[in-house]
This record gives structure tokens, sequence and C-alpha cells, in this order.
């Protein structure tokens, strides 16, 4: 840091000193003999609010733990801004966590709870007090100062959680399934409230969930992860409309997933038959005829009506027998087997679908536009995410 | 809910078990009342019911040790015995347990080492310490050997709590001290110890009260001179007063003033806690 100083401005040296930025270089976690995470490369922007998205058991909670330092990576490098961090305790990181129970001390009033960083840098009693106080005002909180967290309600605990990681003025908040605990309602005001103080303070929140529209609500970078690795690390947009895996566009909910072989490639544009025989259209692609390529497209991008006697060369087209339709207020879920595989699901608009409501056992077909057809850099293998995680390493 | 489709009766099983209960109560209460209210006798110094004259002699006659035992002398040796007891019990079931935090090599071995002693014959052990003492030319004490016994049945009981309260413990109290910038002496002061507090009453509690009611381990290891359980069967052998029920009544008394004490203090934290300050 020092040569920083002597080299550059000295308002370049502390900007980098105070950035939030995280790089994960080849990072890997051991558990015993198998990975629970391992080849994590990512880097998270300065100020960015990031949303570590999978499953249970996919290793997004070892990641955050690791940025932490409550858990040591088995290999690999993790950097804060242009430090290298594995060794070091949270306080030298510039990180503050804020844990899915919120980890509220209970023997603790609120105010202490919040003064405890400062009790701990032996703060005088005043004085921390006081800060304490200033950060309770900040999250709305200052009349139960004297409250335990055991006589607050969950949005009150973790509001409370929060003010106790921010009084240590953190580069980068990091945040474990912060809304899990809360009921729907609560979790809505408690995700807008997050958000906003994000944009307020710049800093860099990276935030662990397993809840999709939670992530593409908040995040301007969503990571999505399989087991232990990273499928796919961009905006939320990007995520959500233009996939990369198959195990992406399931996972997100929002895509039906569609294989078949090249029949037509060059410069017109691309056709691939399924298995089942459907022709799906694509915008032209670099692709062999003969290969298998995957696509998804999104459910509320289908046309949808009951089933007329389609010619039998139908492009882009797929008829079935509806199984179940689920109301969703804008829209309807239907959901249709096409007789192979996974049922295909059409999100139709209530408009268009209450015109003449089509019912279970309703024969219907649907179609899509060549340019709502993605293409994805993987082939389906129907599983959820090849599993890598148990082979002897 | 049932099928008889009856909200009033209960089961034949509930009158079962409340007259199970109360046959619990008669026994575990009946005899202490007996004792209490004998030890009230008058001069006529009858072992049995009815009370006649009552007074307060027996209790004078107790701390006068001209025909009773030295009863005092007992209590003064058992006594700071359950206190060291205590004290050992709950500084080393509070670190053991932390210790078993973590799964070391060999952990289980040990945890049931430490177990076995609970099930071993308490005068089997008694006529153990005593022998070994013998062998090694050490003279028995209430101090050293008696102290050595008490351990032996007090620890395994703390040790137990200790696990039941710190397996219940979230490691995310601990991690949150780290994160806010806590050594890991003032994580343990400042936050893991304040939590697990009341466990620790509850420790101490037993602590004491196995060893101030112990007879079988101090029978051949407290040496020439008698702690009170001990004092109290001698007592019983040859003392035919109503002493004797004085006496019942005293020990009664403070083992209830030690209970009360022990959670009146977890029913205040409780309460400090609920409340707020």
């Amino acid at each position: 840091m020092n040569k920083a100083a002597m080299n550059n401005p000295a308002s370049a040296a502390s900007a980098a000193q105070e950035s939030g930025e995280i790089r994960l270089v080849n990072v890997a976690k051991q558990f015993g003999n198998s990975y629970a995470v391992r080849d994590i490369n990512l880097t998270i922007p300065h100020g960015s609010y990031c949303c570590l998205l999978g499953p249970s058991g996919c290793g997004k909670t070892t990641i955050l733990r690791m940025i932490a330092g409550h858990e040591t990576p088995t290999s690999g490098e993790v950097w804060i801004g242009d430090q290298m961090v594995v060794g070091k305790p949270p306080v030298e990181r510039g990180t503050a966590m804020m844990f899915q129970s919120y980890a509220l001390f209970p023997h603790l009033s609120i105010l202490d709870n919040v003064a405890f960083y400062l009790k701990m840098r032996n703060v005088g009693k005043e004085e921390r007090r006081s800060q304490a106080e200033e950060m309770l005002r900040r999250v709305q909180l200052h009349h139960l100062k004297d409250r335990m967290p055991a006589q607050l309600s969950g949005g009150q605990q973790q509001r409370v959680a929060l003010a106790r990681s921010l009084i240590t003025n953190p580069k980068v908040l990091l945040l474990d399934e912060p809304l899990s605990a809360l009921d729907e309602f609560l979790r809505l005001r408690m995700r807008g409230e997050l958000k906003s103080l994000q944009d307020e303070l710049g800093i860099t929140f990276v935030h662990v969930t397993h809840t999709q529209p939670e992530a593409i609500a908040l995040a301007d970078m969503v990571v999505v992860m399989d087991t232990g690795r990273i499928d796919q690390a961009d905006t939320a947009n990007m995520i959500f409309d233009r996939p990369k895996t198959p195990y992406v566009a399931r996972f997100m909910g929002g895509q039906n997933v569609l294989t078949g072989k090249v029949v037509r490639a060059g410069n017109e544009p691309m056709r691939l038959k399924s298995a089942s025989g459907v022709i799906i259209e694509t915008v032209p692609a670099s692709f062999n005829m003969g290969d298998n390529v995957s696509v998804s497209i999104r459910r509320d991008r289908i046309g949808f009506a009951r089933k007329s006697q389609a010619s039998t060369e139908a492009i882009n087209e797929l008829s079935g027998t509806i199984i179940a339709t689920e109301y969703q207020g804008s829209y309807v879920k239907v959901t249709v087997d096409v007789g192979d595989g996974e049922p295909f699901v059409a999100n139709v608009s209530d408009d268009i679908y209450f015109r003449d409501p089509a019912d279970v056992g309703d024969a219907v077909t649907m179609s899509w536009k060549p340019e709502n057809v993605h293409i994805l850099n993987k082939v389906d293998t129907g599983e959820a995410g090849a599993s890598f995680l148990d082979d002897s390493h | 809910m049932s099928a008889s489709h009856s909200y009033g009766s209960r089961p034949w099983t509930f009158y079962a078990l409340a007259l199970l209960f109360t046959l619990f109560v008669i026994f575990l209460y009946g005899p202490m009342i007996a004792v209490l209210i004998l030890s009230f006798q008058g001069p006529s110094a009858s072992l049995v019911f009815p009370l006649r004259d009552p007074s307060l002699m027996w209790f004078d006659e107790l701390f006068n040790p001209r025909r009773v035992g030295d009863v005092s002398g007992a209590f003064g040796r058992s006594l700071p015995l359950a206190l060291i007891v205590m004290v050992l019990t709950v500084l080393i079931s509070v670190t053991a347990g932390f210790a078993f935090r973590r799964r070391f090599k060999g952990a289980t071995a040990i945890f049931y080492m430490a177990i076995a002693s609970l099930i071993v014959p308490g005068l089997v052990l008694s006529i153990g310490i005593l022998v070994t003492f013998r062998y090694l030319g050490l003279s028995a004490n209430w101090y050293t050997s008696g102290l050595g016994a008490h351990l032996s049945w007090a620890l395994p009981f703390g040790l137990l709590i200790m696990f039941a309260i710190l397996g219940r413990l979230s490691p995310s109290y601990e991690e949150a001290a780290y994160d806010l910038g806590a050594s890991k002496w003032r994580t343990v002061k400042d936050v893991v110890v304040p939590i697990v507090f009341p466990g620790m009453i509850a420790v101490a509690l037993f602590g004491f009260t196995l060893s101030y009611d112990e007879f079988p381990r101090s029978w051949l290891t407290v040496g020439t001179k008698n702690t009170l359980p001990l004092e109290i069967w001698t007592m019983t052998t040859n003392v035919t007063s109503p002493a004797l029920y004085a006496l019942g009544t005293v020990t009664t008394v403070v083992s209830f003033i030690v209970i009360a004490i022990a959670l009146g203090s977890i029913v205040i934290i409780q309460r400090k806690r609920s409340r707020g300050k």
C-alpha cells in the first residue's frame, strides 16, 4: 500500500484502499474428501449488489463464509480491494457479515449489541453508546434501544443486525439468506430497504439466497451456482433472459428447454429437429449439420391456442394435453404434457386465456417466434447439473 | 377429533398417571413432612406420632454436642467440601464442554471414560480409593481422597449438562463476535459465558448437592472425621432422640436454600433478558 501511495496521487491510493472489489481466484474448499466448491473464479465489482443464487448445498454459503473469513479456502486466493485476505480476521478485511439467524447476542440490549464492535475496540462507554444510538437512529429503531433481542419482531431484529454490522464501517457487507426468516410481507419490504441501503452506502453487498425473484429484484450481478461451481455470473436481465446453460434456464424457472439435432445450417435460419419430431427454427447460428443443440424459450413468449388440425411439418409449434393450470393474477401458468420428458409450460396472459379458457385434459397447440428461441452454450443432459464434487482428487 | 365426539371426558390413562403422580408426591414429601413435624417433639422424646408439647429443644441439642455426635463439625466439613466440588465441577465441565465442541481425535473414547464412573458402584470406588491411598502411604482426608471421590461422581453429571447446553449454543454467536473484532478470550468472556450462564448455575447446583448428599463415595474416603451424611447415618444407629429429626429438618432446609438460590438466579437472569434492563 505504501508503494501505491508513493507512485500515485494520494486520493487514488486511498480509493484503492477503500475498494470493496472482491476477487476469488481458483478458490476451492474441501471438507474431508469431498469438495464444497471448486474452481471458483469470480470478480465482484466495487459497490455492486451481488446475489449468490443456488439450491441448498450448492456451496453459495461456503463462498460467502470464505469472503468473510469464517472459512479458510483449501486452495486459491481471496482478494478484497488490493489485499490478499486469506488468513486475515474479518475486521482487517473490511467485511461485516449478517448471519442468517441474525445471531444477536441474547444477553445484551439492542444498544449494547450495536455497540459491541466499539466495545471490542476499547472505545469509551459514552462514546460508543452515542455512536450506537446514532446508528440505531439510521435504522429507525432508536426508541427500542433498551429492549432485549427476544422482544423484537423478525424485521426489527434484522435491522438491529444490520446496524451492528454497519457500525464497523465495512467495505463489503455479507448477507447470509437475510430474508429467509421473515414472512412474505416483511420480506418484500426488507428487500426494498436492503436495496436502497446499498444505493445509499455505495459499498459492495454480497447476498446469499435460494430464491430467484429475490436475486433478480436486488442484484446488479447474479451468480448462479450449481453443485459447487458457478454456472453463470451476469446481470439479472441476462441470467433471466439469456441463460447460458440448461441448468440456469431451468433453475431461474421462466424457461422451457428443448434439445434437437441441427437439420439446417449455414446462412439461413438454423433448424433443429427434436427426438419427438418438433422442428425448431432459430436465428442463423454457427453450428454444423447433425450437432446436438439445446435452446430455451421463455414461458411468456409462447403463443397458445386450442389444437386445430395442424400441418404435419409445422415449425416452432408443439401440441399436447393440459395437465395443470394455475391462475397467477396477471397471467395463467399452463402446464402441457407433450408426450416426451418434461412438461412444457406457457405463461398465458390473463386476457388471452380467459377469452376461451382451456382446462385440464384439453388439447392445445403452442407456438413461438424464431427470435424468441435462445441458444444455450451447453447441450442438455437432462440432469440438474453434472455432479463432479465427489470424485476423488 | 376423536371418534367419540365428546370434548369433556378424559381417557383412563389420565387417571392412572394422576394416581401414579399422587403416590410419587406422597412418597417424596410425606416422610419429609413427617420428619419436619416430629423434629418439634417435646421432652417426651418419643420418636413416633403424636406430637406432644412442641418445642425447639432438639434443635438446641443438635448444636450443643453433648449427647449427639459432632453435627456442627460434620457440617463444617460437608459445606466447604460441597463448595469446592461445586467450583471445580463448573470449571472443569465448562472447559471440557468447550473442548468437546470441536471434534478432536479420541473425543468419544474420552467422553465414555468420563461417563463410566456413573455406573461404577460408589462403595467399590470408595474402597478402591482407600486401598490406593494406603498403598501410596497417604492418609485419607475429606479434602484429598474425599474430594476426588466426590468429583468422580459430580463431574460426569456436570459434563452431561454442559454438553446439552453447549450443543444448543449456535456457533453463529461466536462467529458474530469474531466478525465484530472480538478476540478469543473476549468472545468467551463477553458472549459465550453470559449466554450459557444459566446452564453453569445448573451445573453448580448439581455439583453442590451431589457432594453434600453423598454417602457411598464418602464412606471410606473422608478419613477419621465424618461428613454430614455419614454423621447422620452414625446417629441413626446410636442416637434415639428426635434430635435426629431436627438434623433432618436442618439439612433439608439447607438443601432447599441452595436450590432456591440457584433457581432464583436463573429466573432473575431470564427476566432481565426478556424485559430489558
